[in-house]
């Protein structure tokens, strides 16, 4: 008889969840470092080039780039398992959360002294979440199969590699605008699904969500602020502010 | 929070949904209705006003008053809330009231919580599962005081209804246990006397229907009147799953 057992089906909801919220923790974590490697840039081409050069010559970016781009989509199949299939239901989801959050009770004390926001505006922000996410699909679909292009082969620039004068290039010709984007609904996306996933496995106990959202709002501005700034450095907009510290600018 | 317990001078205007699914000419539609605002003016108090002086054919329930039976839980400007614990005071003018989603109408601002929380309670067997025979005379098993209050936290739940429907999965996945069933769980899975083990909730707890389909979207814990703590009540089920999974691989 071709039966799936209860218990398997529940093993296998247990590993969705956890995939889901695991893949998405790594993802944000690797999206902290990964603004960190991209702020080199700050420092200037060289700086830029060099970390570059050391992270292909010791075969970490090759693997890293084919790690993320399996939790990326193994992050999109199982997040998205929530959003439900009908436009109908997702209407009746958006209203639920407007609703919630316009209730004309912004003088009220929420019911839980857990609560960071008045009125209640975490149901909307998850729409908000699905929005940014379907965004990240299609542009870090994108960005990691040109990076992975840079990366593996010597279609890009003078040689196998990510370097600084390619990248900005790209960015002055027009990707500045798909980038902004993208930056701004990954740190959007990244700090909220952390302070979702944290409050999901019960860090209440420990940390307040007010504590958390704080947390969460902190990290938010500073990855977006940093990541303005490298934008605008790409672009050529703005000279490398760290370039002193490399002793100029050159490459 | 200091409260106000009027603002002066106000008239409101309630905007209530009218539909009597029993009568074939009955249509969903809204009607407005006006009211001079007084002082402590709840939810309850304005509706009792507007039966009584322009509309005896409004239906909506309402029996202890005192947020105990959780009879007048309705949709509040899209708030799922107490009719009798909503100051008017703390609202705009204008003032939206809708039946409760998810549960079945029975007409206007009533609907049938009743059949809901019945089906849940069959559905997670919600009594003390035990072998033994019930001694009447025995002395009763002690229980150690952070278990009680624990477990006493998750009892205060009054059925009102309010915490499904403000659950976006609850509204969307009708076999979902919603954040009421998941809380029945968590009393009873935590209760010494149940002798249901881990593996016996794996499967109810660790499914799109239980736990797991919960998305985190939070409203329950914001507004649920009595305050339950049903972040936690999740965290502990969600880490039960976990633990019950991995203690049977090992």
């Amino acid at each position: 008889m071709n039966t799936i057992s209860p218990t398997t089906t529940a093993k296998r909801q247990l590993t969705y969840e956890v995939v889901s919220g695991g893949s998405g923790l790594l993802l944000a974590l690797f999206m902290w470092g990964h603004m960190v490697l991209v702020g080199s840039i700050l420092t200037g081409e060289r700086g830029f080039n060099w970390l570059a050069t050391m992270l292909e010559d010791y075969y970490i970016a090759q693997p890293t780039v084919a790690a993320i781009l399996v939790l990326f989509l193994a992050h999109a199949v199982l997040a998205s398992r929530k959003i439900p299939a009908q436009l109908r239901e997702r209407r009746k989801m958006l209203e639920l959360g407007k609703g919630l959050s316009r209730s004309g009770r912004e003088k009220v004390a929420s019911a839980s002294p857990f609560s960071p926001f008045h009125p209640h505006t975490e149901s909307l922000l998850w729409i908000w979440q699905v929005r940014t996410g379907m965004i990240i699909l299609v542009l870090g679909s994108f960005h990691i199969i040109l990076l992975g292009m840079d990366v593996l082969t010597e279609l890009f620039g003078t040689r196998v590699g990510i370097e600084a004068v390619t990248t900005m290039e790209r960015v002055q010709a027009g990707l500045w605008l798909p980038y902004a984007i993208l930056l701004v609904c990954v740190e959007f996306h990244a700090s909220i699904g952390l302070y979702r996933l944290a409050t999901k496995w019960g860090a209440g106990a420990m940390l307040s969500r007010t504590a958390i959202h704080h947390i969460e709002r902190v990290l938010l501005w500073f990855f977006l602020g940093l990541g303005v700034v490298v934008l605008l450095v790409l672009a050529g907009v703005m000279p490398p502010p760290l370039a002193f510290l490399l002793g100029g600018a050159g490459s | 929070m200091t409260a106000r317990t009027t603002q002066a001078g106000r008239r409101l205007r309630f905007e209530i949904f009218r539909y009597n699914p029993e009568d074939p000419e009955s249509a969903p539609h809204m009607q407005t209705f006006e009211l001079d605002e007084t002082p402590y003016m709840s939810i309850f108090i304005a509706l009792n006003e507007i039966r009584e002086k322009q509309d005896p054919s409004l239906q909506y329930d309402f029996a202890c008053r005192s947020a105990i039976c959780g009879s007048c839980g309705m949709m509040v400007n899209g708030r799922p809330s107490l009719g009798c614990r909503t100051l008017t005071s703390d609202l705009p003018d204008v003032i939206k009231l809708h039946p409760l989603p998810v549960f079945k109408l029975i007409g206007d601002l009533s609907v049938d919580t009743g059949t809901w929380f019945r089906e849940m309670v069959e559905k997670t067997e919600g009594w003390i599962h035990a072998q033994e025979a019930f001694d009447p005379d025995a002395q009763e098993a002690r229980m150690d005081d952070d278990t009680a209050a624990a477990i006493y936290e998750n009892d205060r739940c009054i059925e009102c209804g309010c915490c499904v429907a403000s659950c976006g999965a609850a509204n969307v996945n009708e076999e979902f246990l919603g954040p009421a069933g998941l809380n029945r769980i968590a009393r009873f899975a935590m209760d010494p006397r149940d002798e249901r083990d881990d593996a016996d909730w794996f499967e109810v707890v660790s499914s799109q229907d239980g736990v797991f389909g919960c998305i985190g979207l939070m409203a329950c814990h914001d507004i649920c009147p009595k305050e339950l703590p049903l972040l936690e009540v999740y965290g502990y089920l969600r880490r039960k799953a976990l633990s019950s999974a991995m203690s049977r691989r090992s």
